[in-house]
């Protein structure tokens, strides 16, 4: 019973986490448009995670997102991934996910960004956060495996 | 616990400092957050290669947590020679889109002027305590990937027969 209350705890801060950061990531347009102070505060918290360049961003309120669209596209998916955790694993205990999904999923996102950094082709940004999309939900079951055996290791202590 | 610290401290510095230089460097840190995600990933690399047990998701957690910090770091420091030649380079790029465009949208601007100021000391250290925490998570992330991709050890083989005993 404390497994479990344990995982749904970790499981609701990374839910709460996830919306919170893609709530960031439309905030900072928003307070741009209104000339707040804060905007270039709240651009810069995803500043270390992003490059943020313009043309490679979408837009809101006529200002460029706080992250790039395949960024975008990343954090989507594993908010969507997020939603889809208890339904897939539960909270009886926790499973990473194997290999095999992990490289298939992988690929498509893994070979575009390699082509596009070594100039081989330009990717519209619509695609990228399709790519960003399809990688993202696969992450959650990742991170909620590892801070759940953490979190199990230390009842356990 | 103790001594986990020092067997967290050589992995966590190699994938840290590697995420965060290769974060630091222009052109090459367009992979945004690849970098913080594959450096810890080799973190849990490196730990798992010198320990004799299969690595738990957990342990990739915390080598790659602290590897993110490291890198945070590392970034930190070496954005700041870096600034002026991000900055020529986002310039010549805006002057080659200018030739074409007839009037820049109002956000390369705002990019611009974002790049463009001086690096106060609280900013810088406002800075560094924000990536320590974002490299942080997304470090800890690429270690528990690493601990399922590379942390998973052979079973160990079956004790063999009995020697048979020496003829008389």
């Amino acid at each position: 019973m404390r497994t479990r209350r344990r995982l749904i705890l970790l499981y609701g801060l990374t839910l709460a986490g996830s919306l919170t950061w893609l709530a960031g990531i439309g905030l900072a347009p928003w307070l741009r448009s209104r000339s707040s102070p804060w905007a270039p505060v709240v651009y810069a918290c995803f500043s270390p995670v992003c490059h943020q360049i313009p043309e490679r961003s979408f837009g809101l309120f006529g200002h460029p997102l706080a992250v790039c669209s395949r960024c975008l596209g990343i954090y989507a998916g594993f908010l969507a991934g997020t939603l889809l955790y208890p339904f897939r694993r539960g909270f009886a205990g926790v499973r990473a996910p194997r290999t095999a999904l992990f490289l298939v999923l992988s690929a498509p996102i893994v070979l575009d960004t390699a082509a596009n950094a070594i100039g081989m082709w330009a990717t519209p940004g619509l695609f990228r956060f399709f790519l960003g999309l399809i990688w993202g939900p696969l992450l959650p079951f990742y991170f909620l495996t590892g801070l759940g055996e953490l979190a199990l290791r230390a009842r356990t202590k | 616990m103790n001594g986990q610290k020092p067997r967290f401290l050589r992995p966590a510095l190699i994938g840290g400092a590697a995420a965060g230089i290769l974060s630091g460097i222009p052109i090459v840190n367009c992979l945004c957050c690849l970098w913080i995600l594959a450096g810890s990933a080799l973190a849990a690399y490196l730990l798992a290669k010198d320990s004799p047990e299969a690595l738990k998701p957990g342990d990739g957690a915390l080598v790659g947590a602290f590897a993110g910090v490291v890198a945070a770091a590392v970034n930190s420091l070496v954005s700041i020679p870096f600034q002026a030649v991000n900055l020529a380079f986002s310039k010549r790029l805006i002057e080659r889109l200018g030739e074409y465009l007839d009037q820049m949208p109002a956000a390369w601007d705002e990019w611009m002027a974002r790049s463009a100021g001086p690096v106060s000391v609280a900013w810088f250290f406002a800075g560094l305590l924000i990536a320590a925490v974002v490299f942080a998570a997304f470090g800890a992330l690429g270690g528990i990937i690493g601990a399922s991709l590379f942390g998973k050890k052979a079973p160990a083989a079956p004790p063999g027969p009995p020697p048979s005993p020496p003829q008389p």
